[in-house]
């Protein structure tokens, strides 16, 4: 099979937050989602386009690359934080990227990641982000097994994991995995072999025409610790090798980057000869193979796992909290807010003609000399040190952050120094967790906040001690 | 330039009343001030007025200076409303002080008034943080007490300020509190209540922070052409100082200074040629009891970093070597935003008149009052002067 793109590098990226299954039978007597030990839950400031930004930014890392390299992106994800508005323009704002370049996102089902693998051009530089964050009700198996991730791929011809072969499924079969508009909750009918059926069938027909036996990594969709390994001999492959690259058991169901995130950890591995094997609700399945034949650098990005409670778990998924009370809060309005985009995505700081000085944001007056100029963009996305820092205790933040302070409780608010090329630069910003005075901390993309239906993404700070 | 003097103050009580409306809380004070001109004021004879608000809640944001100077029946006279945030009811003493220095007008009414218990607590954070730094520092998550929490933090770090010395600001303050039939927290608290409080925005607890007030406040400013109609015992308002800065903290070169205050503080004092030494007392602006102490160091009443041990050898204390907030401060007597720094000039007032009853200081001669919009966007300062029948020939 011709045209299939070559993985150059590869990132993931996973929420801190962890709960264990024991505390789900603590609370329900079982716990519903076989096979899963452990998941990762977003914070109440992340969903699926702030993670594909964390991805995104670390793969390009990897790659020694910059954002404007890029030719080409795609953003596949089950769980897009608007249902109708693009959300590639910010990811690429976030990332750096062109803004008149190509883009693509696909969001339909979980195979969204692999779909988009297997559009996305072989003869240009592309990157290639999956991020998803599924939920399902809090006392069914879909909500157990909910979890979180991102992997992201830099994809170009001089890349050493071709994707080599490649082959698709689809047959009328609904109700297997789905969500109405407006819901936030997926929904399966619970038909046992109707759904394995369907899963089993998909995969053996995409992977039919696939050489599967000699691989010695296979990353299977997982919507369960079980479900993956029941294509075992459809595949005709050694149930081990799913194991080795299957990361269902400690972050649970992660949806459109399930199979994405195998692929990331075989790539880590090392693994030579790779397949991956997705599922979708409707349904549909992909299987590719990879053929890793030299270096293709890697990182696994995420800081220190935080186990959670049920209940603090139950407020991470706005399951026990309700909505703060509209009181119009501080008004910034969308175009005021688009004007510093720059700012907010890339902290764009600027360098005064006049006086030398780096100011943020770059606007009006040098908070040095007073001059009133106009100021030479620098980017300032770089760790930091905080200078000052509070805690906003509960019932002490500002109404629009009521909403996310009841689900994560208090939050650090602080001060943080960057310095670029000699110049220093102060900013506030919330942290992700908890840091005293002094401490380094680096920019992560969050949501801040929502006004007006329209959410809105800016810079946070994670403290760099955190890092895994 | 013509002298500007303070014949009158008057306020009404701070607190929560929900009983109570904007008018008939300024009605109240103005009632108040007005009785207070020791010879008698005819309202006729009022010129200008100028009120401070902010307008907590949305109520009245446009026209609310006609809409009380109207309703007290100070008919067409012209009124301005002066909006600095918290500092709004000192700029509109400033304003008429420059009103009065310019010529224009004999008799200026400064007010304030502000509602605040009336809405919900979410909406009462809203308009709290709408006077900080939008688009940067409100959207990192902050309100006021979490931009002077970060400069306690700031503080503690550099000049190892303690939360007990800030406690101690707390429990001083309600001290004198206590003593002000006005005040809205009054009460006497502990240390051991001050330092096991609730934690706000930590460093700063419950008792670090002052409480959200419904209250009006007056001052009667007059030239020095009419002054003998309305006291025989002239208050001069000898300096009068002023300063903006940037309105976030992160935008300003220190967070363990407020530089307006700084300024306005040295443009007062060389106003009123005396030095910090001279003063009698001080009504300074502790919204947060972080910001009692920096005042004590942007004023000169002591050196940088020094603040924490004024406070905990006492000398701020009423019986101290300079008495602060003899009223109780925001902390104690309460802080309703437009109101306060018209009802630091009515302590002021009280004190150089001696009226100021359970908690009046021995034949002050100098006071100060400090009022800080924001968490330093705006500082004004004013120092009174109690004329003595012996030095009244400076008319």
């Amino acid at each position: 099979m011709s045209g299939l793109p070559t993985i150059r590098a590869a990132a993931s990226y996973t929420p801190s937050l962890r709960i264990n299954a024991d505390a789900f039978e603590q609370a329900w007597g079982s716990f519903d989602a076989p096979g899963i030990k452990s998941k990762a839950v977003p914070d109440a400031d992340e969903d699926a386009l702030t993670m594909a930004a964390e991805a995104g930014r670390h793969a390009l890392t990897a790659a020694s690359i910059e954002g404007e390299m890029i030719d080409w992106l795609g953003w596949a994800t089950t769980t897009p934080p608007i249902k109708e508005e693009a959300l590639t323009p910010r990811l690429k704002s976030m990332l750096a990227i062109d803004h008149q370049i190509p883009s693509l996102s696909v969001t339909d089902s979980t195979r969204a990641g692999t779909r988009l693998l297997l559009e996305a051009p072989a003869d240009r530089t592309a990157l290639v982000v999956v991020s998803d964050c599924p939920d399902g009700a809090p006392d069914d198996q879909l909500g157990h097994a909910a979890g979180a991730g991102a992997t992201a791929f830099v994809l170009a011809p001089n890349g050493n994991a071709p994707i080599t072969d490649a082959s698709s499924y689809e047959s009328p079969k609904p109700g297997v995995r789905f969500r109405q508009p407006d819901e936030k909750h997926n929904h399966g009918l619970d038909i046992g072999q109707y759904e394995r059926r369907a899963f089993i069938d998909a995969i053996a027909g995409a992977g039919e025409s696939i050489t599967t036996a000699d691989a010695d990594a296979v990353a299977v969709q997982a919507p369960n610790g079980k479900r993956p390994y029941r294509v075992a001999d459809s595949l005709g492959v050694d149930p081990a090798t799913i194991k080795r690259v299957e990361t269902v058991h400690e972050l649970g169901d992660t949806g459109a980057a399930s199979v994405p995130l195998g692929l990331t950890r075989a790539l880590s591995d090392d693994c030579k000869t790779i397949i991956g094997a997705s599922f979708g609700g409707g349904v549909g399945a992909d299987v590719l193979r990879i053929e890793h034949t030299g270096a293709v650098p890697v990182t696994e990005a995420g800081s220190t796992a935080q186990q959670l409670s049920y209940a603090a778990y139950l407020r991470r998924r706005e399951a026990i909290t309700t909505p703060a009370i509209d009181t119009g809060a501080a008004h910034v309005s969308v175009p005021t807010w688009q004007r510093s985009i720059p700012q907010r995505h890339r902290l764009v700081a600027g360098v005064c003609p006049n006086c030398d000085a780096l100011v943020f944001p770059p606007d009006g007056a040098c908070l040095r000399c007073h001059e009133l100029v106009s100021y030479e963009p620098v980017d300032c996305w770089t760790t930091g040190t905080i200078e000052t820092v509070t805690t906003i205790n509960r019932g002490g933040a500002p109404p629009e952050f009521a909403t996310q302070q009841a689900q994560q409780g208090a939050f650090d608010v602080a001060i943080v120094a960057l310095s670029i090329d000699g110049r220093s630069v102060s900013l506030p910003a919330q942290l992700t967790t908890t840091a005293g005075v002094g401490e380094r901390v680096k920019p992560v993309i969050r949501h801040i906040y929502t006004q007006e239906g329209v959410p809105r993404y800016g810079v946070k700070f994670a403290p760099t001690n955190a890092e895994r | 330039m013509p002298e500007a003097y303070l014949v009158g103050a008057g306020q009404s009580d701070f607190g929560s009343f929900p009983d109570e409306s904007y008018r008939s809380l300024f009605r109240t004070a103005y009632e108040d001030a007005i009785d207070s001109v020791p010879n008698g004021l005819d309202p006729e004879l009022i010129d200008e007025a100028v009120i401070g608000t902010l307008g907590v809640g949305g109520r009245q944001l446009g026209l609310s200076g006609p809409a009380v100077t109207e309703h007290l029946g100070l008919h067409g006279i012209p009124c301005t409303r002066v909006e600095n945030a918290c500092a709004a009811g000192g700029y509109a003493v400033r304003q008429a002080v420059m009103a009065v220095k310019s010529g224009m007008a004999d008799v200026v009414l400064a007010g304030g008034v502000e509602i605040m218990t009336d809405v919900s607590g979410d909406s009462v954070r809203f308009w709290l943080g709408v006077s900080g730094e939008t688009e940067w520092e409100r959207l990192s998550g902050t309100t006021f007490a979490g931009v002077y929490a970060q400069m306690a933090r700031a503080h503690m770090e550099q000049y190892d300020t303690t939360t007990e010395q800030l406690s101690r600001v707390a429990v001083k303050n309600h001290s004198n509190g206590a003593d002000n039939p006005h005040a809205q927290l009054r009460f006497e608290c502990t240390l051991e209540d001050a330092e096991n409080a609730p934690t706000v925005a930590a460093p700063l607890n419950l008792y670090h922070c002052c409480p959200t007030s419904d209250g009006a406040a007056c001052a009667l400013v007059v030239s020095e052409d009419v002054v003998k109609q309305f006291t025989d015992e002239p208050i001069r308002i000898a300096g009068v100082g002023a300063a903006s800065d940037s309105v976030g903290l992160f935008q300003r070169p220190t967070y363990t200074s407020i530089p307006a205050s700084k300024r306005a503080g040295a443009d007062a004092y060389a106003m009123a040629d005396i030095d910090p030494t001279a003063l009698d007392f001080a009504e300074v602006h502790d919204c947060f009891e972080i910001a009692e102490l920096l005042a004590y160091e942007d004023l000169g009443f002591c050196q940088p970093g020094n603040a924490g041990a004024m406070i905990e050898h006492g000398d701020t204390a009423r019986d101290g070597t300079l008495p602060v907030n003899t009223s109780g401060g925001l902390k104690s007597k309460g802080h309703p935003i437009g109101a306060t720094g018209t009802g630091q000039v009515v302590e002021a007032f009280k004190q150089l008149s001696g009226t100021a009853g359970e908690r009046q200081l021995e034949t002050p001669t100098y006071g100060l009052t400090h009022n800080v919009g924001g968490s330093g966007g705006a500082a004004v300062v004013h120092i009174f002067e109690r004329e003595r029948a012996t030095d009244g020939d400076r008319r």
